[in-house]
């Protein structure tokens, strides 16, 4: 396997990570506590963000 | 004029491209590849604000444009209409405080930045969701990183914190999100007790200021008998940002702190910075100006004729046109920037990399510029014209209506404290060498005056040098 596949599979697989941490706070920010929901909120938006900077930069990526 | 090569014996940083595999697969892109992963993003992007923001899905409709069916990044930029301040000023007026550009529910605002509003036209509002408050972080650590900042670096961060500027809050995100120790040093202190908290902390790897008062510092410091590199000798990089200044200016500034000087081009439109000198610095091989690297996976830059808005071909001035790939709040898309900028395509810029650069040190603003005697003056070329003497430590110029209703332009230099020892004919030639300086590099001739250091201004973030009087000569 090349360094570039390795690559893109280790990349592939930190954004699944990602999505599904996504996921579990899209989970938490539906909690009825008024104090920690802002907090949710919060960490949503910073692992969001970490999958728009880690999106799959190309083909190889995709493959993965 | 062309500066002598860096002569300056510094160790590159290590490699951001070795130590992020992100960054090398970036890097990497072919422009076939970095131009798909740009037209997924804007595709996203146009697809949600055509059902979350009336201001662009106005802009759509007026183009008959359907961001499903946008086939390329070229039928984007023929038809997707542009935007300018006054187009946001208006959205803001009819639909306040953030317009229908917002793009998110008004309750999803995390962080709100204004621009500064020097231009006299009115202040644009951005409302930014926690995503793009961590995007905005991203796009300070970026820049920094590929500078060499790195994880437990102690960094000093000269930008005034807080308030509503982007450049008020991005610097201590992006500090965070690299894990620097970050010392907010801008505007809280004088420059006297920067320079006395910096010798405290002593273990100082990163600073950062505007270009102005990267000056500013390093004159003070020489005042009081300091020499930057011996009292800073673990400083890896000085990075700048938001003002033009001549190479000579360089060559000194790296010779003084023994270490390399880097460079961003950002704007709050931006979100942060748009490009950087990487880990290069700001002279070329060959000792001429270097290149800012452009951040295309997150902001799609067009630079553009300013009347024409054709694009202007690689080597020549245009103006930058942004489009925020990522950013989901008050984003812009096809904005004006007013920057004006000198273009190298990505097969020019020779770095290797598929990513298409600005020149180093040379960004203007086109409403910046004062029209004097028929010429177009800028105030950076005056700027590189007056610092291209290390002789001089600060100047400030007015353009004036004399009683007779001629147009004439003052400049009030000041002197560094390594000049007072010169003799009146020796400070005489070297004023006249300024004067002829200028006038080479904007063809006019202006009247220069001597005065005290002290009776210039001192500029804590961007510098605003030039006073335009003329409509008050009129004035009955």
């Amino acid at each position: 396997m090349s360094k570039l596949e390795n690559t893109a599979d280790q990349a592939a697989r930190d954004h699944r990570i990602l999505l599904r941490m996504l996921a579990d706070a899209d989970a938490l920010c539906g909690s009825g506590d008024a104090l920690l929901v802002g907090q949710y909120r919060h960490l949503r938006g910073r692992i969001a963000a970490l999958i728009n900077i880690t999106m799959p930069a190309g083909n190889t990526e995709h493959a993965a | 004029m062309t500066a002598p090569a860096n002569k300056v014996g510094i160790e590159r940083t290590a490699s951001p491209f070795v130590d992020s595999v992100r960054l090398a697969r970036l890097a990497s892109l072919s422009r076939a590849e970095l131009e798909a992963l740009q037209l997924r993003k804007l595709l996203q992007q146009l697809t949600r604000l055509n059902s979350t923001s009336s201001y662009y899905r106005a802009r759509m409709q007026q183009a008959g444009i359907d961001p499903t069916k946008l086939a390329s990044l070229d039928e984007f930029r023929a038809r997707f209409p542009l935007s300018n301040k006054a187009d946001f000023l208006a959205d803001q007026t009819s639909q306040p405080p953030f317009g229908g550009r917002l793009g998110i529910a008004r309750e999803e605002v995390a962080l709100v930045n204004m621009t500064g509003g020097t231009s006299g036209q009115g202040q644009e509002i951005y409302g930014r969701s926690q995503h793009d408050v961590h995007m905005q972080g991203y796009l300070h650590a970026l820049p920094w990183f590929l500078a060499g900042l790195r994880p437990g670096d102690i960094a000093v961060n000269c930008v005034p914190a807080g308030g509503l500027t982007t450049g008020g809050w991005g610097p201590g995100e992006g500090l965070r999100i690299i894990g620097a120790t970050a010392f907010h040093i801008g505007g809280a202190l004088s420059t006297d007790a920067k320079i006395d908290l910096m010798q405290r902390i002593g273990e100082v790897h990163f600073i950062y200021a505007s270009t102005n008062y990267l000056h500013t510092l390093t004159e003070a410091m020489l005042r009081r008998g300091l020499e930057p590199k011996r009292a800073f000798p673990m400083l890896r990089t000085l990075f700048i940002a938001a003002e033009g200044y001549p190479l000579e200016w360089a060559t000194r500034i790296e010779a003084l702190w023994g270490c390399r000087l880097q460079e961003g081009y950002g704007s709050t439109q931006c979100a942060g910075f748009g490009a950087s000198t990487c880990a290069d610095g700001v002279f070329s091989p060959s000792g001429g100006r270097g290149l800012m690297h452009m951040f295309e996976w997150e902001t799609l830059f067009e630079v553009v004729h300013p009347e024409t808005l054709e694009p202007v071909a690689s080597g020549e001035t245009g103006e930058m046109v942004v489009t925020n790939l990522s950013i989901e709040g008050s984003p812009v898309i096809r904005f004006r920037t007013g920057d004006a900028a000198r273009f190298m395509s990505w097969r020019d810029a020779g770095s290797g990399r598929a990513w298409n650069a600005i020149e180093c040190g040379t960004i203007g603003r086109f409403d910046d510029m004062l029209k004097i005697r028929g010429n177009n003056v800028w105030p950076s070329a005056i700027d590189a014209a007056v610092f291209s003497f290390g002789e001089i430590a600060e100047y400030a110029g007015r353009v004036y209506t004399s009683s007779d209703g001629k147009t004439e332009i003052e400049v009030r230099v000041a002197f560094t404290d390594a000049v007072a020892g010169l003799d009146d004919g020796t400070r005489a030639r070297l004023v006249e060498r300024v004067r002829t300086t200028i006038k080479e590099r904007t063809n006019v001739w202006m009247t220069l005056v001597v005065c005290d250091r002290s009776e210039l201004p001192e500029f804590n973030y961007k510098a605003r040098r030039w006073k335009d009087e003329r409509q008050q000569g009129y004035r009955l």
